[in-house]
């Protein structure tokens, strides 16, 4: 690229790079690289969202090593462990208030990247893999979502988990059980704590590295998929990935970043109180945004549907979601084969429409009693 | 008549007989009276017999003939009822506390069978409101048996007495509850349901027994309402601090020589309630106002003395709203916490120093305790400022990023035009 | 188009560079400053809710005399008995919560509210409290006292 002798530095850089190079053979990887292209039409702007998710991971892994230099998972001392970190450990409160913050982008950004996929049809064949790999990644994001948020053993994060992990247990013969591998005994104790606690630093980190590096690859062997209506239109020309399209996906991972430094020192993550499980649950106990929409249907279902207990229709429905999501590629055929698929697309938006409608609901300050 | 002597000589007449109680013990004394009592089914001598299988007494070896005389150990009526052998039947009201007095007042016989046990009830007993009346032939007020009961007594300690602590409020509303019992002795007849409001009863209710019921204040067997100046060092049991400070207080003198009854002036004599700062004030709950006149030194002290608690207590209040937003920011406020609970100490004392009645006294601890919240209040805002110095470092990092931004688009539209032109 | 010349547009090249690597190095350099401070432990190495040292010295308490001091954000009695020893005991009276004091002319810890009083091991021997005062346990290392729950 450049035409003008480099300097002695460079050279000496160079030098050094390649003799690395010959052992370790990146070579024929910097070639498969530099072939690696981004389709540009209408709808490029939203291939950013799966880099974004990526980085903002990242960020996750890295706040939450550090976080773990001083976190004490132990009902006793995590509490004040975060007080510590907040309090006294220099910038303590911005690696915290990052990973707090950090986490519902993260999971908002997971969600959109999801919904890009879906409505530009990226699940069609070949890319059934991916798509089947990214719905799991997703179920895990919700999972770091949902233990993390146990850890720092305030009231409203106690009570949540509490109520969370009410729900599993109306699945009928393995429902009280599975209740109980959750907490860890039977109600929520310092046992679940630990739980939560290995389940957020190692099992799922573990599961993630495993499905995020099988979603990496399948992107890497198939590369960016066209939507079918930029596929008859034909597209723009491509973008190199390396160095153009990467020089964009980092403006917008300086903007990530800056904005959560901003959230960190404007609107810190709250500390609360110390859990005190003898305590009457506080009003308005609700859980963190991604799951109002569930919670709050939950609290719509009557006590019994034709004889059977309510919350156990709407767990089962749940699942019956999450089944059907994770095999959108293997029930919409149609799509492989060209054709649109607008039932799907609507039912999507009408599922958008009403987790959005539950979610509004749920946030909304209580109601007086009905009638008595 | 020396039951004490009859005991080991009515026991040796026992032994030949066959026991026919339904205790099996050999050893026990024979005792026909509860057999025939219990056998009659009668609702006016039944119940008595009865009532013995958990006395103290019959516990201890004391039977029926140790009170009524007689003989145990006949089961005929004449004979066992005979007043040769001492039977007095149901003794009147005014026999009763000389009766139980004789063992009870006697320490040797006492020591025998509790030595911890005290035995002055009796001379306590003359000495009190129940004693005097019945002295002067006034049956209608409480003796021994009236509280104790006759028949049945069940220890103190064991919590269905009627005497153990958590009973005795009741026990002395049998008959101070009665509205034409009182009447009749012109006493009032509300006093129990008064004390059920006063916090000592609310105390009591969540479990506190250190809390004072009837006796406490009273007296036990002594019964008498304090005299007025006395009220004080009745409180002051307990309220140490704040009677000190009120027998040096100008009022002590004067509320005696008025024959006002000390703490009970304030704070009324059962149906206690918490005192709040409005006592000094000038509204409904005031009470300096029924003797100081609107505007004399009296009147212009108290107002002068709740100005200074309002002021302390709501520069604490303010202080710990910024402390505690700090704190809920993650900040580390223990220290200044800490620090901030001396201004509540000085609190509690400031409203105990009003007790001296002088203003300055008052003014001393107070200036103390707002001295200790100014400090606290500096440091929770240094702590908040905290959170300002953060955002003023997060301005600097976004104009770095802001700067690699605009360094990076730049370098992108010089790429793609350099790319175009060729 | 580049109708200034190589030269020109090979300087605007470089500058650009520069001010690229320039600027996201600041930036990177403004994430490492942070993480560098924060791995190297802090002058307060625990939480103050297990263990405190505190700020008063071995050598500052008379025998037969007390203090009160902070400890997990409550008050905590510290006294010096003739013989030299250090005792810790929660201030708190078991009561209605008021803060206790030591009278020392009668070696006693003393509760002002009702006139409850405990020994110096912290057994309520007379008045309201129902439960004695816990003790906390208390190392001396040289002059520096440290306090730590039983």
């Amino acid at each position: 690229m450049s035409s003008a002798a480099p300097s002695p530095g460079t050279a000496r850089l160079a030098a050094a790079l390649s003799w690395i190079g010959d052992r370790i053979g990146w070579e024929d990887l910097s070639h498969v690289a530099a072939k690696k292209e981004v389709p540009i039409h209408r709808y490029t702007v939203f291939y950013y969202l799966g880099g974004m998710a990526l980085f903002l991971f990242s960020v996750q892994v890295a706040t939450g090593i550090l976080l773990l230099l001083y976190y004490r998972p132990s009902a006793t001392e995590a509490f004040e462990s975060v007080q510590y970190i907040m309090a006294e450990v220099p910038f303590g409160w911005l690696v915290r208030s990052i990973h707090s913050w950090g986490a519902n982008l993260f999971v908002g950004v997971v969600v959109l990247h999801m919904l890009s996929v879906f409505f530009l049809k990226a699940y069609r064949e070949p890319r059934e893999i991916t798509w089947i790999s990214g719905a799991l990644l997703l179920f895990l994001t919700l999972g770091f979502g949902f233990s993390g948020y146990l850890l720092p053993w305030n009231t409203l994060a106690f009570f949540a988990t509490r109520v969370g992990t009410d729900v599993p247990a109306q699945i009928p013969w393995i429902g009280p059980l599975l209740s109980r591998i959750l907490r860890g005994g039977a109600d929520v104790t310092g046992a679940t704590l630990s739980r939560f606690y290995g389940i957020h630093v190692a099992i799922l980190p573990a599961t993630t590295t495993v499905l995020l590096g099988l979603h990496l690859v399948m992107v890497q062997k198939h590369g960016m998929s066209v939507p079918p209506s930029i596929e008859r239109e034909g597209t723009r020309g491509s973008l190199r990935f390396f160095p153009d399209f990467l020089m964009r996906d980092m403006v917008g991972w300086l903007a990530a970043v800056g904005m959560l430094a901003a959230l960190a020192a404007f609107l810190p993550w709250e500390l609360g109180k110390k859990a005190d499980p003898f305590s009457p649950a506080p009003a308005g106990i609700r859980p963190e945004w991604y799951f109002l929409s569930m919670f709050q249907a939950l609290k719509y279902l009557p006590a019994k549907i034709l004889g059977i207990p309510g919350e156990l229709v709407g767990v089962v429905f749940f699942g019956l979601v999450a089944a059907v999501l994770v095999t959108v590629p293997l029930l919409d055929r149609g799509a492989s084969k060209g054709r649109s698929s607008p039932w799907w697309n609507r039912l999507a938006v009408l599922a958008l429409v009403g987790a959005a409608i539950l979610t509004v609901l749920a946030l909304l300050p209580a109601r007086g009693a009905g009638p008595a | 008549m020396r039951f004490v002597a009859a005991a080991p000589l009515l026991a040796a007449l026992a032994a030949p007989l066959p026991a026919q109680t339904a205790s099996t013990r050999p050893a026990a004394p024979v005792n026909n009276c509860i057999e025939c009592h219990l056998a009659l089914d009668d609702g006016r001598v039944s119940p008595p017999a009865k009532s013995m299988k958990d006395d103290v007494h019959a516990k201890n070896g004391f039977t029926c003939v140790f009170c009524h005389g007689g003989d145990a150990s006949k089961d005929d009526q004449a004979l066992a009822h005979d007043p040769r052998k001492g039977f007095r039947g149901k003794p009147s009201p005014r026999e009763i506390p000389e009766l139980c007095g004789k063992c009870h007042a006697d320490a040797e016989l006492m020591k025998r069978y509790n030595p911890g046990r005290r035995v002055d009830q009796l001379a306590e007993y003359r000495s009190s409101g129940h004693g005097k009346a019945l002295a002067e032939g006034d049956t209608a007020v409480a003796q021994c048996a009236s509280c104790h009961g006759a028949h049945g007594i069940l220890p103190v300690k064991d919590l269905r007495s009627p005497v153990a602590s958590p009973n005795v409020a009741k026990t002395c509303n049998h008959c101070h509850g009665d509205a034409k019992l009182m009447g009749s002795h012109k006493l009032p007849s509300d006093v129990y349901a008064k004390y059920a409001k006063s916090v000592h009863f609310k105390a009591r209710e969540k479990g506190d027994l250190s809390a004072p019921t009837c006796n406490s204040c009273h007296g036990n067997h002594g019964a008498v309402p304090p005299e007025v100046g006395s009220v004080a060092n009745v409180c002051g049991t307990c309220h140490v601090v704040f009677a000190e400070q009120f027998k040096l207080s100008p009022h002590w003198e004067a509320f005696k020589d008025m024959g006002l009854p000390g703490c009970v002036t304030c704070h009324e004599n059962h149906a206690i309630l918490k005192p709040s700062d409005a006592y000094l004030a000038d509204g409904p709950q005031g009470r300096c106002g029924s003797c100081h006149e609107k505007g004399s030194p009296g009147a212009v002290a108290a107002a002068t003395m709740l100005a200074e608690l309002t002021r302390l207590d709501s520069e604490t209040r303010e202080t710990k709203a910024i402390v505690r937003r700090a704190a809920e920011a993650g900040m580390e406020v223990s220290r200044v916490q800490f620090e901030l609970g001396k201004a509540d100490e000085s609190l509690v004392k400031a409203r105990a120093d009003v007790h001296l009645f002088r203003v300055s006294a008052v003014q001393k601890t107070v200036g103390d305790g707002l001295a200790v919240a100014r400090k606290a209040r500096k440091d929770g805002q240094k702590a908040l400022a905290e959170l300002d110095y953060r955002r003023r470092g997060l301005v600097v990092s976004l104009g770095l990023i802001a700067l690699a931004i605009a360094a990076l688009i730049l370098k992108i539209r010089d790429i793609d035009r350099r790319r175009a032109s060729k | 188009m580049a109708h200034t010349g190589t030269a020109v547009d090979e300087n605007r090249r470089r500058w650009l560079t520069w001010l690229l690597s320039t600027s996201v190095g600041a930036t990177i350099a403004s994430f490492v400053y942070p993480i560098a401070r924060y791995v190297i432990p802090p002058a307060a190495s625990e939480p103050s809710e297990s263990e405190v040292e505190l700020d008063v010295k071995a050598s500052d308490i008379a025998p037969g005399s007390a203090r009160i001091v902070p400890f997990a954000g409550r008050a905590v009695l510290l006294l010096k008995t003739a013989a030299g020893e250090l005792k810790a005991l929660t201030a708190t009276c078991t009561h209605l919560a008021c803060t206790v004091q030591y009278r020392s002319e009668r070696g006693d810890i003393w509760c002002a509210c009702h006139n409850g009083t405990y020994d110096t091991n912290g057994m309520n021997v007379s008045g309201p409290p129902p439960r004695p005062l816990t003790k906390l346990e208390v190392n001396v290392r040289g002059d520096k006292i440290v306090v730590r729950r039983a």
